[in-house]
């Protein structure tokens, strides 16, 4: 539905890029999540998916369309809210509705008052947005972006800013949205708990690069992860081993999900292993996110550190 | 069909502003104050001897239309430059630095279209600005002077003193007013063209308002006579043409001509620069 291809983007010379060769997929009809904390490149990379930056290289298409060679087709399928999301105070939400939808060729007044009822605005619609606080301003958001009805939609920080009863509200209404309007969802945020209750796939983004690319719930993919503790970890390194499982961290075993543990344990005993715990571990999606930055990190300082030295040599 | 809803909806947020009845209000004002001047303090003994000098008949030439070409000529010298770079100025800049351009971004338009509906809105809010206080100015100066009489026009920039009946000269007066448009295209245009960079919104109208300042000052000075022509405020007396006796059609077309392609050239600059802007938080 949604293919980010290879985009790469630097704003200055001398800084460092903030998008370096990202690509993924957003398939129809699923919630997928960006993810990476502040300047990792997830509002460049939406930037470009709304065509407010134009990339070096690369492209995004949605629904088959290129954002570089049609903008306002990619838009015309596209809806988006952004953090802490700005209207013009001194009108009513319903009139900022009309002046935003009357750049998407207006949208009929039913529809309108359909959705100013879906994000439970009705009440409020007709009041100054300089009044509203900054839940309502947030379902403003919300409902400017569903009209008129995108195939996509692009939540950016959504919850920026909202108190903890206003981000499980929202992240309701964003389970609803795909549940009542069959809608695509990209969530942008750097809060891993709402990410993970929410979306179904997840792009980690660090530095520019994407790190980091699949499931955002029940992680691990086809591995399971159990943390044990035994007397003789040689021993149990060779049976693990038998079983394609690996060692991480000293105290967590991953195996392939088709091992069985039960057999992984049997053998474990038998190799003469004193093993004292050995339980099941859900991987969280904040233990994955560490997980793939600071591997991405030592990746980078391995990278980086030679290269420099290389560098400066080379240049004399 | 769907560009004239677009421009309404954008005509519409600029009228519902606060500051637009705040600025048309200022300009009342300061034509209240005009009236005080012309009429109330030593001034009017000057104007009263001007005008028996220049037509005679004091009581029919020094008519509400007169009173009000003085304050509106006035009034527009003072304000109208500051008030319509501050608008201008404020058209694209504001909403960048607000973040309600990243809004109206999302949505299927192409950023021409986007920069043409402001433009031309601003345009259109300088001629409703225009016709407000010619409107106000010729309402002050009929409850003073009464309807009916001559009509006498002067300014430096005329070679001769003109004189109309009432309705010749309520032709002019009226006829004049989309003229201020016209004239003032240079600073809006400018304005706007700033507003379009990378740059906060009161430095636009700063910008604008030193060029013009500059502008009127060297051209003013004997040296840069030569030059004259690469001046901007000679030509924005383009309205004054209306009221010769003649009315000079060639210079009018010109001037207009000129006025236009400077106006235009601007928006491109704008635009292209704009065209060329990454938009982020």
């Amino acid at each position: 539905m949604l293919t980010v291809d290879h985009l790469h983007k630097r704003f200055t010379r001398s800084a460092p890029p903030a998008l370096d060769g990202v690509s993924f997929e957003v398939r129809k009809g699923e919630i997928f999540g960006l993810l990476g904390h502040n300047g990792a490149g997830k509002s460049t990379a939406i930037g470009i998916m709304l065509g407010m930056v134009s990339p070096d290289a690369g492209d995004v298409t949605v629904g088959g369309v290129s954002v570089r060679r049609d903008r306002p087709g990619v838009l015309r399928q596209l809806g988006a809210i952004f953090e802490s999301p700005r209207f013009y105070e001194y009108l009513s939400g319903w009139r900022n509705l009309k002046v935003l939808t009357a750049f998407s060729g207006g949208v009929p007044r039913r529809e309108m008052e359909d959705i100013v009822a879906w994000v439970g605005l009705e009440k409020r619609i007709h009041h100054k947005v300089g009044t509203y606080s900054h839940g309502m301003r947030q379902r403003l958001a919300l409902a400017q972006a569903l009209l008129p009805r995108p195939k996509v939609l692009i939540l950016d920080e959504p919850t920026d800013g909202l108190d903890p009863e206003g981000i499980a509200e929202f992240r309701q209404r964003v389970r609803d949205l795909r549940r009542d309007f069959g809608v695509t969802i990209l969530l942008s945020s750097h809060l891993l708990a709402e990410v993970e209750q929410v979306c179904d796939r997840v792009a980690i983004l660090q530095g520019g690069r994407k790190v980091y690319d699949g499931a955002g719930r029940g992680l691990g993919g086809d591995r399971a992860l159990y943390r044990f503790a035994a007397g003789d970890t040689d021993a149990l390194v060779a049976a693990a081993e038998r079983f394609g499982g690996r060692i991480e961290d000293g105290c967590r075993l991953s195996l392939p999900k088709s091992a069985d543990p039960a057999e992984v344990l049997a053998a474990l005993v038998a190799e003469g292993a004193r093993v004292r715990e050995f339980a099941r571990m859900e991987e969280t999606l904040e233990d994955l996110y560490l997980k793939v930055s600071r591997s991405a990190e030592s990746l980078r300082r391995t990278f980086s550190e030679p290269r420099g030295e290389g560098g400066k040599g080379g240049g004399r | 069909m769907s560009f004239l809803r677009q421009l309404g909806w954008e005509l519409f947020r600029m009228f519902a502003r606060r500051r637009t009845y705040i600025g048309f209000g200022v300009f009342v004002l300061v034509e209240m104050l005009m009236l005080f001047l012309f009429t109330r303090t030593g001034v009017r003994q000057g104007i009263s001897r001007w005008i028996e000098e220049v037509a005679g008949g004091l009581d029919t030439y020094f008519s509400g239309l007169t009173l009000a070409f003085l304050i509106i000529a006035f009034t527009i010298f003072l304000l109208a430059a500051p008030f319509l770079s501050l608008v201008a100025g404020d058209i694209v800049a504001k909403e960048t630095e607000d973040g309600n351009l990243r809004l109206l971004l999302s949505r299927p338009v192409s950023r021409f279209r986007l920069l043409a509906i402001k433009y031309v809105a601003c345009q259109i809010y300088a001629l409703a600005l225009f016709a407000f206080v010619g409107i106000t100015a010729l309402l002050v100066g009929i409850y003073e002077r009464g309807a009916g009489g001559g009509f006498v026009v002067w300014s430096p920039e005329m070679p001769r003193v003109t004189i109309f009946d009432w309705n010749e000269g309520l032709a002019r007066y009226f006829g004049s007013l989309p003229g201020f448009v016209l004239a003032f295209l240079p600073v809006t245009s400018f304005a706007f063209a700033l507003s379009c960079l990378r740059i906060k919104p009161a430095a636009a109208t700063i910008v604008t308002l030193a060029w013009l300042l500059a502008d009127f000052i060297l051209e003013k000075i004997p040296f840069f006579e030569d030059y004259r022509h690469w001046f901007m405020t000679p030509r924005m007396n383009n309205w004054l043409y209306l009221y010769y006796q003649e009315i000079p059609w060639p210079a009018v077309t010109e001037t207009a001509a000129q006025l236009v392609g400077i106006g235009l050239t601007a928006f491109v600059i704008g635009w292209v620069a704009f065209e060329q802007r990454d938009i982020k938080t």
